[in-house]
């Protein structure tokens, strides 16, 4: 055994015992989380997302040059541990080199290694330019991440320093695939140590190189670098079925006494999976609504402080103590954190390694709500609504159909069965009672006489979908007004249903089958555009003007439909449909999802005059809209900002009905 | 501590009456009915009481149809340990309601504090609390607003006319009719609720505490919905001329001056 082997067997086999004993306290902390999580399916669609969102990055691509920089990581990342592999085998056994592969395959694989050390050290820079010189504000100060570029630069360094002294202490055969190290030996050749001292040398940055690799994993298990380890299975796991509902809880189960999450341990392990698999780079901060109008929420900060929580909570958790377990809502995670979300879903869009930061705030939410009746006190009356009437607002549910008095439109009671219908239109609380939406609600029933279409309402049998009671956190009165709503669209035979509103939407589309409810649904804006299509409607009216069309983030990021309400507007004539800065999924939210369309908004500016803003730089003279509340959050902006008799705010489907 | 809250169900804030065939009442058709939200705020303050006075415990009571029997769920979800619902038809007066309240109260071992709304806002009448009071033999403070508690005294805020306030004290027994600022009710947590369908409701006949029709003072004959609001009218010149037609039509068209 030369000094070498025993050397290393000493200190690798004390930085992988400390490193192994970090990685499995992690996997431990993981799996004693108690939270349930759906069942995987779909192993083939896992398998496709992971091959391309881990291996060729897509997501990370999202942002263009660092994307570049980071795949030139990654891939360097893999390659080089080929290399690093068989360094430290040859330490142990001097003869297990990769060289059996074959004199070809071993010299391009050495060509490869020397390609993507370059690679890696390019990329490293690039990052680390940005990090201290553009310092975008979405990064942060972190010593971490200056100890990561530090520590991976420090590999890249000390591997062209030992190739290039191992070429001329050891002349390899293999030297001229070295076509970066090969080049640099001939530098440090010129400082004309004899071959002893250069192989020397050559030990000693390979010592270099395997001390910062061995340090590093050493290191990695309490740094955001985590991500290495973290990311790919969190890509793997990640919910495939977005657009998706919320996760159903079954209030039948007697032995769950505990609704949402109060302690960390209570958060399912996947959540955990996803704290482990954050790597600080702040996209989801960068498009998140409220960070941007100075509330206290960063998505980013979010999953880095319960991340924390999980840390500090170590080993009440491990040793079982639940009680011992310190609140979610801390310091950091406060109430108006968690309030602030307008479940917009853009940090979820943005997050390339697919972290789901809306399951952690519904989650808490329901806490609040159902176990410690916590939540802003405006809120109660909207609750309160909707258990006695049915609705966010104070109406009686027996004037739920007024608006279509003077209209042609029958209800279910008076058609009788759905089979003989085209199609149910839902309605919603907004279209029933909100005078502004009740004339959009109008314009649609034109549309749908203009093209013969034969639907019918529920009438005062409709009742709120429960949306907002549910992403406030109360999924039990969620799930009383749902199954009430399902219980009369199956009485019903209802199979086909188009609404305006896409908080209704989604609600129908995707959470009421969790609950016996299957439809098909479809959205105002798609209706109408499979209308133009099958020429029932001929939008001929010239228009004139100039348009640019706000995303509902319901509609858009939660259903990925972008592209109908655009077709809709651009079918009709003469009209410049121009986009706003953010748009389709990069989007800025109205301000009124996730129940804050029933919340004060008194922390920092307010959402809809910036997004107000966003299109009056555009000089459109109407900002068309496709959800009632985006509707009522973006003419208080233009109100806001004294633009009412500028810019005029409408849905598609008024726009349509003018135009046809 | 014995704490008693009466409270009544009534027809939802947003409910639009309807007469009944013979105009004597309201037509109960469609009707959402809730917890009168001033009784909230009696039973908030009795489940705070409570909760800074270990063993004590809080009984919710109401004399109505059967479907009270809801809101005393409410109330029991909102916290409340007990629950006692008295048979009384939904024709009763002040008076029967009273005395059927009193009657049942008596029966119970020992009444610290009876809570009650100042008044429910179906019929508005405001005068169950101070009946009580007097048939069970207790003193009353109304409309309270706020309550300093001392042991076995309580001194009471009342709001007064004028947008003032008196300060009343007073020894327990009593009866307390709380009104708006009192305290802000809970909304009810889902263990509570889950735990709240499963409570017995304790079941009075009116048979049982001395109760009967004969008890009932008052007797609807006919009511009537108040006439639809007339449009506005705005009076147009300048102001020696508006004050002009103001007074003329205040005194010729509303008949007030």
């Amino acid at each position: 055994m030369t000094w070498e082997t025993f050397a290393f067997l000493i200190v690798a086999g004390f930085a992988f015992g400390v490193s192994g004993k970090r990685f499995y306290t992690l996997f431990k902390l993981l799996k004693a989380q108690k939270g349930k999580v759906p069942p995987f399916t779909d192993l083939a669609g896992r398998v496709k997302t992971t091959i391309v969102n881990v291996l060729f990055q897509k997501a990370v691509l999202q942002d263009r040059w660092i994307g570049i920089a980071h795949t030139a990581i990654f891939w360097g990342f893999i390659i080089i541990s080929i290399g690093t592999v068989e360094q430290f085998l040859m330490t142990l056994v001097k003869t297990a080199s990769f060289e059996f592969i074959g004199e070809t395959p071993y010299s391009i694989l050495i060509w490869c290694q020397d390609f993507f050390t370059a690679a890696v050290l390019l990329g490293v820079l690039h990052a680390a330019y940005r990090r201290f010189f553009v310092k975008p504000k979405n990064l942060g100060q972190s010593k971490d991440a200056n100890y990561v570029l530090l520590f991976t630069g420090g590999l890249m360094v000390s591997i062209f320093f030992m190739n290039a002294f191992h070429v001329l202490g050891s002349d390899p055969w293999f030297q001229t695939s070295f076509f970066i190290s090969r080049p640099l030996s001939k530098v440090f050749g010129a400082m004309g140590f004899d071959q002893e001292t250069n192989h020397h040398l050559y030990t000693f940055f390979k010592w270099v190189h395997m001390s910062i690799v061995l340090g590093f994993a050493v290191y990695i298990p309490g740094s955001k670098h985590l991500h290495i380890v973290a990311a790919g299975p969190n890509t793997f796991l990640k919910k495939l079925n977005r657009p998706k509902g919320m996760t159903t809880i079954n209030f039948e189960d007697e032995t769950n006494t505990q609704y949402g999450v109060a302690k960390i341990d209570e958060s399912s392990w996947k959540d955990t999976l996803d704290l482990y698999s954050c790597t600080e780079c702040g996209r989801c901060q960068n498009l998140c609504p409220a960070w941007n109008t100075e509330k206290p929420l960063s998505p980013k900060n979010l999953i880095i402080d319960l991340k924390k929580n999980l840390v500090r909570n170590k080993a009440a958790i491990l040793a079982g103590k639940s009680d011992e377990v310190t609140p979610v809502i801390d310091d950091h995670v406060t109430d108006d954190v968690i309030w602030a979300c307008t479940s917009c879903r853009a940090c979820e869009i943005a997050c390339p390694v697919f972290i789901e930061h809306t399951d952690k705030i519904y989650d808490i939410r329901r806490n609040l709500v159902m176990m410690e009746s916590r939540f802003p006190t405006e809120v109660q009356a909207v609750f309160k609504n909707m258990e006695t009437n049915g609705s966010p607002w104070a109406f009686s549910p027996t004037e739920r159909a007024n608006w279509t008095q003077g209209l042609d439109v029958k209800t279910m009671a008076e058609v009788g069965s759905a089979n003989d219908l085209d199609v149910l239109l839902w309605v919603g609380c907004a279209g029933s009672y909100d005078d502004r939406n009740k004339s959009v609600l109008k314009s649609f029933v034109s549309l749908l006489n203009k093209a013969q279409v034969k639907f019918a309402i529920l009438g005062t049998e409709e009742t709120c979908t429960g949306d907002a009671a549910r992403r406030i956190g109360n999924e039990y009165l969620y799930q009383t007004l749902a199954k009430m709503n399902i219980e009369t669209l199956n009485r019903y035979s209802v199979k086909r249903i188009v609404t305006a509103c896409p908080h209704c939407f989604n609600t129908l589309k995707n959470e009421y089958k969790d609950l016996g409810g299957e439809y098909e649904v479809i959205h105002h804006s798609q209706f109408i555009a499979k209308m133009i299509n099958e020429g029932k409607l001929k939008p001929t009216k010239e228009r004139n003007e100039t348009i640019t069309f706000h995303d509902s983030c319901y509609l858009g990021r939660w259903n990925n439909v972008y592209e109908q309400p655009r077709a809709v507007l651009q079918s009709v004539p003469k009209v410049n449909l121009v986009e706003m800065r953010q748009n389709h999924d990069q989007g800025l939210c109205c301000g009124a999802g996730g129940g804050r369309m029933w919340m004060e908004e008194h922390i920092g500016s307010r959402i809809n005059v910036k997004r107000s803003e966003q299109a009056i730089e555009t000089n459109a003279t109407t900002v068309a809209t496709s959800c009632p509340f985006c509707i009522t959050m973006i003419s208080d902006g233009m109100k806001t900002k004294e633009m009412t008799d500028k810019i005029q705010v409408k849905d598609i489907a008024e726009i349509m009905d003018e135009a046809t | 501590m014995n704490l008693y809250v009466c409270i009544k169900q009534v027809p939802d804030t947003e409910t639009k009456i309807k007469l009944n065939a013979d105009s004597t009442g309201i037509d109960p058709a469609g009707i959402k009915w809730i917890m009168s939200p001033y009784d909230e705020f009696a039973v908030e303050e009795a489940l705070r009481l409570k909760e800074k006075n270990a063993g004590s415990t809080v009984t919710v009571v109401s004399a109505g149809p059967d479907r009270a029997v809801e809101s005393l769920r409410t109330a029991l979800a909102m916290g409340a340990d007990n629950a006692i619902h008295v048979e009384l038809p939904d024709t009763a007066d002040s008076n029967m309601t009273a005395k059927a309240l009193a009657n049942t109260l008596k029966k119970e071992a020992n009444v610290d504090l009876i809570y009650f709304g100042k008044e429910a806002i179906d019929d508005g009448a405001a005068q169950v609390p101070q009946l009580t009071a007097a048939y069970f033999g207790v003193p009353s403070v109304t409309v309270v607003f706020g309550i300093e508690y001392n042991g076995t005294t309580l001194k009471c805020k009342r709001e007064i006319e004028g947008g003032s306030y008196e300060l009343v004290e007073v020894s327990t027994p009593a009866v307390i009719a709380g009104t708006k600022g009192l305290n802000e009710p809970r909304y009810a947590t889902l263990p509570n609720i889950m735990k709240a369908k499963k409570k017995e409701v304790k079941a009075v006949k009116l048979a049982d505490i001395g109760v009967s029709t004969s008890d009932q003072k008052i007797k609807n004959k006919n009511i009537q919905l108040p006439p639809p609001k007339q449009a506005g009218k705005k009076i147009d010149g300048d102001a020696p001329a508006q004050a002009h037609a103001l007074a003329q039509a205040l005194r010729n068209e509303a008949k007030v001056i």
